[in-house]
């Protein structure tokens, strides 16, 4: 962060502001990403005439909804050093309540939708509740209701899953707006307000101060705890709102929705240059780290390589892409 | 007789202090010489020299007469150097026989393993404690379900059974029980008739005429002098440990003293804070003194509401009111400029620019919404003003040097327009020349009508700078001085010696 926004010295000229801006660029966390990101295109585009193309790129974009939707308050959560395990019993959890709520509790679909979200915003703050008041680590606490949560959406669901929703609810999940997927439109506006109140506002000053010193951040007077409600409670909701728009597009709520989807999202977020001990990475890095792993999964999966291979290939450059970041690290300092 | 420790003019520098200069110092076989000094005299360097936690930059250590030289703790211990820190440092999982002989538990190779022989343990142990005549511990019992007292005495049993010849105690009595110091005073005595040489740290000026056969003086890392206790007095010996002559590095000016910015009723918060009530005035400099450990910093960030009061009144500007969070204490207008620059004063690993504007944020952003030329123009000018040494604002504070750090603290605080500034050891480890420039600032910022509350660890700082002196002894206010009845002597004897007063040890002094 800071090193975008260096001050160039007043005596430089245009052209060397320029070269240093792309210098800086350059060996930036997110631009190495790029990058790769770039030469992982440009090769699968080689290996397939069909990955290159509007039509197989936002369907791509749509697959990576969910975990990019939960990635964004997990860049908020490892900023300030915390880490947030529950976030796919989160998604489950509100997809077997709005479920419930509608074909079980009778109640107006608008209504189930509400409440779903609200059960996922419930659930992050009292993740954040018991890490801020009762001083449980975070790793420990959402290990805790990651079990919890799960348990609870089978509890509810009692294996049974809702489907036959009325054909408006499908909308969001299935159709367009001005020709694009809905998905497209609200993650766009989602990463957009993620990164201006990052990067721009106080309170985005304020994770990075915690993640950095949260000793120091509390004795400046930042509101530290309440900081670490708002984003635990976001993240919450967040999952809720992922729930609802995976719900809607392949139609049914199953309690088993989102298991393991936690490690994806935090692989995002971490390989996008967040450091997961907190106090620095961007969202624009998560976004990055996001695409990535969706072109090399998608992209080796249209050029033949088998399900499994492609696991294994999205691990090595994982390993790959953080292996030349320290290597760079080692240069930048 | 011939020393078995023996240091000579040993210097040792810290980035922006000199720790210690030319110190001399040496230790004969059964002896218990005690090493007294104010805090930041260079006891506690001088000690982590001897047991081989630092290096000496300059100087010589000689034992048995042979020049040595410590590469780390280890090769101290293996010299028959063992120290017993304020923080005893035994694993409270353990039994007292496996601390006793951690790291050289007795053992018999089996295979490629070895064996510990678990019932030599118990027994050698048992045989220690016996022989520093105690004979009611468990040695099969876990250490942290032991007294603070005990768990001293496996301490000791520890460092007798690495042989030590040279047993270093840094503040043995701090946390004791009147009757565990009893049974300490005895056990130092059976090792001194065994021919150990004790190095004695106290504050407790008493202890070290009950024990002492010898006593030297630190000050502001320079050798005082080391005499036979018999031939010095408590008096003597304060007004060694303080007297400095003030120089003119205190630009105190003289200032209007106007109504009370801040006034606490009975104020607690335990342990620490034991009903403190006290004012501090627009344009006074109030200086609290107090040994570590007295309340004072504690008292501060109860005010600043770190750890929020549990009961008493707090009043700003005549108004009672209730501070729960640093938050609420900044918008009453109170700032705190903490002991510890690096963990609570600053983020180190962010600019120059994010330190400056960290308190003030809400009031830089429009909705939410960080105004980054005010914010950069902010730390411009804090650069300007407290002469900030640094290529830019977007300089990583971690960077500067320990002065420059300090003034980044301070610019933070100014930024925020306080009515209350507290200062918490405002000048610790840094340069002469900083220090004059933080003093010259206080001085101003006082006569600008800004109340400040300083605590400091310096007595000339205390004095050069106070308007008023008030004195903290655990968790309490125990005197209060004006700026023209306040001296060195009796601010220290304040600070140390009317333990005394409630001390039997007294008495048995008299009686020996």
């Amino acid at each position: 962060m800071a090193a975008v926004e260096q001050q160039p010295l007043q005596t430089e000229t245009f052209g060397q502001r320029l070269r240093a801006w792309l210098t800086r660029l350059v060996i930036s966390q997110e631009g190495i990403l790029l990058i790769i990101t770039i030469i992982a295109m440009l090769v699968l585009s080689t290996q397939s005439d069909r990955f290159l193309t509007a039509r197989n790129l936002t369907r791509e974009a749509v697959l990576l909804f969910e975990v990019a939707m939960m990635a964004l308050p997990m860049t908020y959560i490892i900023i300030t050093g915390g880490i947030d395990l529950s976030v796919g019993s989160i998604f489950g959890m509100s997809a077997i309540i709005l479920g419930f709520a509608w074909q079980d509790a009778g109640l107006p679909l608008e209504l189930a939708i509400a409440i779903g979200i609200l059960s996922g915003m419930i659930a992050g703050f009292v993740n954040g509740l018991f890490i801020v008041r009762v001083g449980v680590p975070p790793l420990i606490m959402t290990l805790a209701t990651l079990a919890l949560y799960r348990g609870m959406a089978l509890g509810i669901s009692q294996a049974r899953s809702a489907r036959g929703f009325p054909d408006w609810f499908y909308e969001v999940g299935r159709g367009d707006f001005l020709g694009l997927p809905w998905q497209i439109w609200i993650l766009g506006a989602a990463i957009l307000i993620s990164a201006i109140v990052l990067a721009r506002t106080s309170f985005g000053r304020g994770l990075y101060a915690i993640g950095n010193n949260e000793l120091g951040a509390r004795f400046a007077g930042i509101p530290v705890d309440r900081y670490k409600l708002i984003i635990y409670t976001f993240s919450g909701f967040m999952s809720g709102v992922a729930a609802w728009i995976f719900t809607s597009r392949v139609s049914t709520t199953r309690s088993d929705m989102g298991t393991g989807i936690e490690l994806d999202v935090i692989a995002a977020v971490v390989l996008g240059g967040t450091d997961i001990f907190g106090g620095s990475g961007t969202i624009a890095g998560t976004v990055i780290g996001l695409i990535l792993i969706q072109v090399l999964k998608s992209g080796l999966l249209l050029s033949g390589v088998k399900g499994d291979a492609t696991t294994v290939m999205v691990g090595a450059v994982l390993i790959l892409a953080i292996l030349i970041n320290n290597l760079v690290g080692r240069f930048r300092s | 007789m011939e020393p078995i420790l023996q240091l000579t003019n040993i210097s040792k520098r810290f980035p922006g202090v000199q720790a210690l200069d030319g110190v001399h110092f040496d230790i004969c076989p059964g002896e218990v010489h005690a090493l007294v000094g104010e805090n930041g005299a260079g006891k506690s360097t001088m000690i982590k020299i001897i047991s081989g936690v630092h290096r000496p930059d300059s100087g010589e250590i000689r034992i048995d007469g042979q020049p040595v030289e410590f590469n780390n703790p280890r090769e101290a211990t293996e010299r028959g150097i063992a120290t017993i820190y304020q923080e005893l440092s035994l694993y409270p999982e353990l039994t007292v026989a496996e601390n006793i002989f951690m790291g050289h538990a007795p053992s018999s190779q089996v295979g490629p393993f070895r064996k510990i022989n678990w019932g030599e343990m118990f027994d050698r142990a048992q045989e220690i404690l016996a022989s520093l005549n105690i004979h009611d511990m468990d040695v099969r019992r876990k250490v942290g379900s032991l007294s603070v007292g005990n768990r001293q005495r496996v301490e000791i049993a520890k460092a007798l059974s690495i042989n030590a010849r040279i047993l270093i105690m840094d503040e043995p009595t701090a946390s004791l029980t009147e009757a565990d110091v009893e049974r300490l005073f005895e056990i130092v005595r059976l090792l001194r008739e065994r021919g150990v040489g004790i190095i004695y740290i106290s504050h407790r000026l008493q202890e070290v005429f009950e024990l002492g056969d010898r006593v030297t003086v630190l000050r502001d890392g320079q050798y005082i002098d080391t005499k036979p206790v018999s031939e010095t007095t408590e008096d003597e010996l304060i007004s060694m440990m303080v007297g400095r002559t003030i120089d003119n590095l205190f630009p105190k000016l003289p200032s209007e003293v106007r109504e009370p910015v801040l006034e606490v009723r009975d104020l607690r918060r335990r342990p620490s804070v034991r009903g403190v009530s006290m004012q501090v005035r627009a344009g006074e400099i109030v200086g609290l003194a107090g040994l570590v450990g007295s309340g004072r910093s504690e008292l501060a960030q109860t005010i600043f509401g770190i750890t929020p009061a549990q009961s008493g009144e707090i009043f700003v500007n005549g108004q009672k009111v209730e501070i729960k969070t640093p938050a609420q204490a900044v918008k009453l207008g109170i700032a705190y400029v903490p002991e510890d620059r690096g963990t609570q004063g600053l983020i180190k690993e962010m600019t120059i620019r994010e330190n400056v504007s960290m308190a003030v944020l809400p009031e830089l952003a429009r909705g939410g919404f960080i105004d980054f030329a005010r914010e950069k123009t902010l730390a411009q000018e804090a650069i300007q003003q407290l002469n900030i040494r640094a290529t830019s604002v977007q300089q990583i504070v971690a960077k500067l040097s320990g002065g420059n750090q300090q003034k980044v603290v301070v610019s933070k605080w100014l930024a925020s327009k306080p009515r209350l500034l507290i200062m918490d050891e405002p000048t610790r480890g840094i340069d002469v020349g900083a220090k004059a420039e933080i003093h010259r600032l206080m001085s101003e910022l006082a006569v600008q009508g800004i109340a400040i509350l300083m605590i400091s660890s310096e007595l000339p700082e205390i004095l050069g700078m106070s308007d008023r002196i008030l004195v903290m002894r655990e968790g309490r206010l125990v005197a209060e001085f004006s700026r023209d009845e306040a001296t060195q002597e009796n601010i220290a004897a304040a600070m140390m010696s009317a333990q005394m007063e409630n001390n039997h040890l007294v008495m048995e002094r008299s009686a020996r």
